[in-house]
C-alpha cells in the first residue's frame, strides 16, 4: 500500500517537473483552421547535436497547440554517415516522441545523404530518390533530389506536375534556386526546374542546404522559403540581395505552414521559440502566373 | 577557248567522283569513333550491370524497411559479393583511355558554363583516398553533379552514377555504394 502511494506520488512529481521542465509552447499563429492541411519543415538536421535536440523539442512544444500532420526534411537528413548508429543518434533519437505518436516524415535527399536512405521506412520515400504523395485532396507535395537532376527525373516530373490537375503544387528538394547565401542561388538548377514549375503552376518551392532561413520575394508567382537550419547555423551568412523578403541567420529554426483552399499561412520558429517571420500569401492564379511569367 | 574551260571542268568532276568516296569515309570515320566509343562505354556499364544482377540473384533485396541495420547489411553484402565476383577489378576496366578521352571533351564546355564549376565545387567532398571496387565512404558527402553536365554525359542505368571526387569523375553504384571506376582529373 504504501509501495504504491510512494511511486504515484513519484510519477505525479515527474509528470509536474516535466510539464514545467518543457518548452514553452510557442505562439503559433496560424489560423488553424479545421480543414486545413497542416505541415512542418526542417532542414539540414541530421547532426545529433544539442542544437538539433533543442528545435526537435520545440517542434514538440508547437504540435501541441498546431497539430501538423506530417513534417517534409529539406535534406541532409544525416550527416557524416549514415550507418545504423547515425539513424538512432541523428533521427531516431530527437523526434522520438513524434515518431511515437505517429506522425510522418518525409525526406529528400541531400548531399551529405547516402541514397539508401531511399529505403529508410521512417523517412517515407517509397524507395525513390524522388516521388510524390497527395496529404489531402487539393494538394499535392513532389520531393526531388536536387543532387542529381538527370533526365530520367525531369521526364518523370513533368508527368507528375501534369497529372496533378488544379491542386495546389508544393515542391520541395535540397538546393534553393534562390538564395542569398554563402551557395548562392542554383542557376543550372533553376533552368531545369523553372521553366516546368512556370509551365505546370507550382505554388511554392521549400528548399535546406543554407544554414539558415529565408523567404525569396516571389519569382514570376512562385513563393520560394529557404529552412536549412534545424540543426546547423552558419550565423550572419545572408548577404541581403534584392531577393530577399525576410530572413533570419542568428539562430536555428523550423518552420510550421498551414494551407487553405486560397492561402498559404506560414510561420518560421528559432530554437528559442520565437517567431522570426510570419505571414499569409494568397494563391496566385494559373493566369496571374502567366502574365508574371512573360512580363 | 571553249575547249579549254570543258576540260578544267571534266578533271575538276573527275577529281571530285575520285576524292568525294574519300572524303565521305573520312567523315564518316571522323564521327564513328566517337559513337563506337560511347558505345564501348554502354557495353562495358551494361556488363557490369549483369554481373550485378547476377551477384545479387538469390539475395534477398534491398527492401524498405525502419531497421537502420538491415539497410545497412543489405548493401554491404551486395559490395561484398560484387567485388569477389569482380575481381581483379583495375581503374581503366570501364572508363578506358579513349573513353576517359570522350569523357573529358563531353565535359570540358558543360563545366564552362557559368554557374557549373561553383556547383561542383560547392559539395564536392574534397580529396580522400578511395579505389575501384571499394566503397564510397559514408562520412563523405557526394558531389552534386549539375543538370547541364548530367545532360551532356551518356546515361545511365538506374542506380548507376556519375559523381566528382576532387576533380575525378566517378563512376559509382548507389545500391551497393561502391566505386566502380573512375577518370582521374576528369575536370583539369
Amino acid at each position: 500500500m504504501h509501495s504504491r502511494l510512494h511511486t504515484r506520488f513519484v510519477i505525479a512529481l515527474a509528470l509536474l517537473v516535466g510539464a514545467i521542465g518543457a518548452p514553452a509552447a510557442q505562439d503559433v499563429s496560424l489560423p488553424n483552421q479545421p480543414d486545413s492541411l497542416k505541415f512542418a519543415i526542417i532542414g539540414d538536421s541530421g547532426t545529433g547535436s544539442s542544437s538539433q535536440h533543442k528545435v526537435a523539442e520545440m517542434l514538440i512544444a508547437a504540435r501541441a497547440k498546431f497539430p501538423y500532420e506530417f513534417i517534409l526534411m529539406m535534406g541532409d537528413n544525416l550527416y557524416s554517415g549514415s550507418g545504423p548508429k547515425d539513424y538512432q543518434k541523428k533521427f531516431e533519437v530527437p523526434y522520438k516522441p513524434l515518431l511515437d505518436s505517429g506522425l510522418k516524415f518525409y525526406a529528400a535527399l541531400g548531399n551529405h545523404d547516402n541514397t539508401d536512405e531511399k529505403n529508410y521506412k521512417p523517412f517515407n520515400m517509397g524507395g525513390q530518390r524522388y516521388y510524390t504523395f497527395k496529404p489531402k485532396n487539393g494538394v499535392r507535395v513532389f520531393a526531388l533530389d536536387s543532387n542529381y537532376m538527370d533526365q530520367p527525373q525531369l521526364q518523370w516530373l513533368e508527368k507528375e506536375l501534369t497529372a496533378s490537375g488544379s491542386d495546389w503544387k508544393i515542391v520541395f528538394f535540397h538546393h534553393p534556386l534562390y538564395s542569398s547565401g554563402m551557395h548562392g542561388s542554383d542557376i543550372q538548377l533553376r533552368a531545369q526546374l523553372e521553366p516546368l514549375f512556370l509551365k505546370h503552376g507550382v505554388d511554392v518551392v521549400f528548399s535546406g542546404h543554407e544554414h539558415f532561413y529565408e523567404r525569396i520575394k516571389p519569382q514570376k508567382g512562385i513563393y520560394y522559403f529557404t529552412s536549412g537550419g534545424a540543426a546547423k547555423l552558419r550565423e550572419g551568412d545572408v548577404n541581403k540581395t534584392n531577393l530577399t523578403a525576410k530572413s533570419f541567420d542568428t539562430g536555428y529554426h523550423f518552420m510550421v505552414i498551414e494551407l487553405t483552399k486560397d492561402a498559404l499561412h506560414f510561420q518560421a520558429i528559432s530554437d528559442q521559440g520565437k517567431t522570426v517571420d510570419s505571414g499569409t500569401l494568397p494563391r496566385v492564379t494559373d493566369q496571374e502566373k502567366k502574365k508574371l511569367s512573360t512580363s | 577557248m571553249r575547249v579549254f574551260t570543258r576540260v578544267i571542268h571534266t578533271i575538276f568532276c573527275l577529281m571530285l567522283a575520285v576524292a568525294w568516296p574519300h572524303a565521305y569515309a573520312a567523315q564518316k570515320s571522323a564521327v564513328n569513333p566517337d559513337a563506337q566509343v560511347l558505345q564501348d562505354f554502354k557495353a562495358r556499364v551494361d556488363k557490369y550491370v549483369e554481373l550485378r544482377n547476377k551477384a545479387d540473384d538469390g539475395a534477398p533485396p534491398i527492401k524498405k524497411t525502419d531497421d537502420s541495420t538491415e539497410l545497412r547489411s543489405a548493401q554491404q553484402g551486395l559490395a561484398e559479393r560484387i567485388g569477389a565476383a569482380r575481381t581483379p577489378a583495375k581503374q581503366g576496366d570501364i572508363f578506358t583511355p579513349e573513353i576517359a578521352a570522350r569523357f573529358r571533351k563531353l565535359l570540358r564546355p558543360e563545366v564552362n558554363e557559368p554557374g557549373t564549376k561553383a556547383t561542383i565545387k560547392d559539395d564536392n567532398p574534397g580529396a580522400f583516398p578511395f579505389k575501384v571496387n571499394g566503397p564510397y565512404p559514408s562520412k563523405e558527402p557526394l558531389s552534386t553533379v549539375p543538370p547541364n553536365v548530367l545532360a551532356s554525359l551518356p546515361p545511365l542505368p538506374k542506380d548507376i552514377e556519375y559523381r566528382f571526387v576532387n576533380k575525378h569523375l566517378i563512376l559509382r553504384d548507389a545500391r551497393a555504394n561502391l566505386i566502380i571506376d573512375y577518370i582521374p582529373n576528369a575536370l583539369s
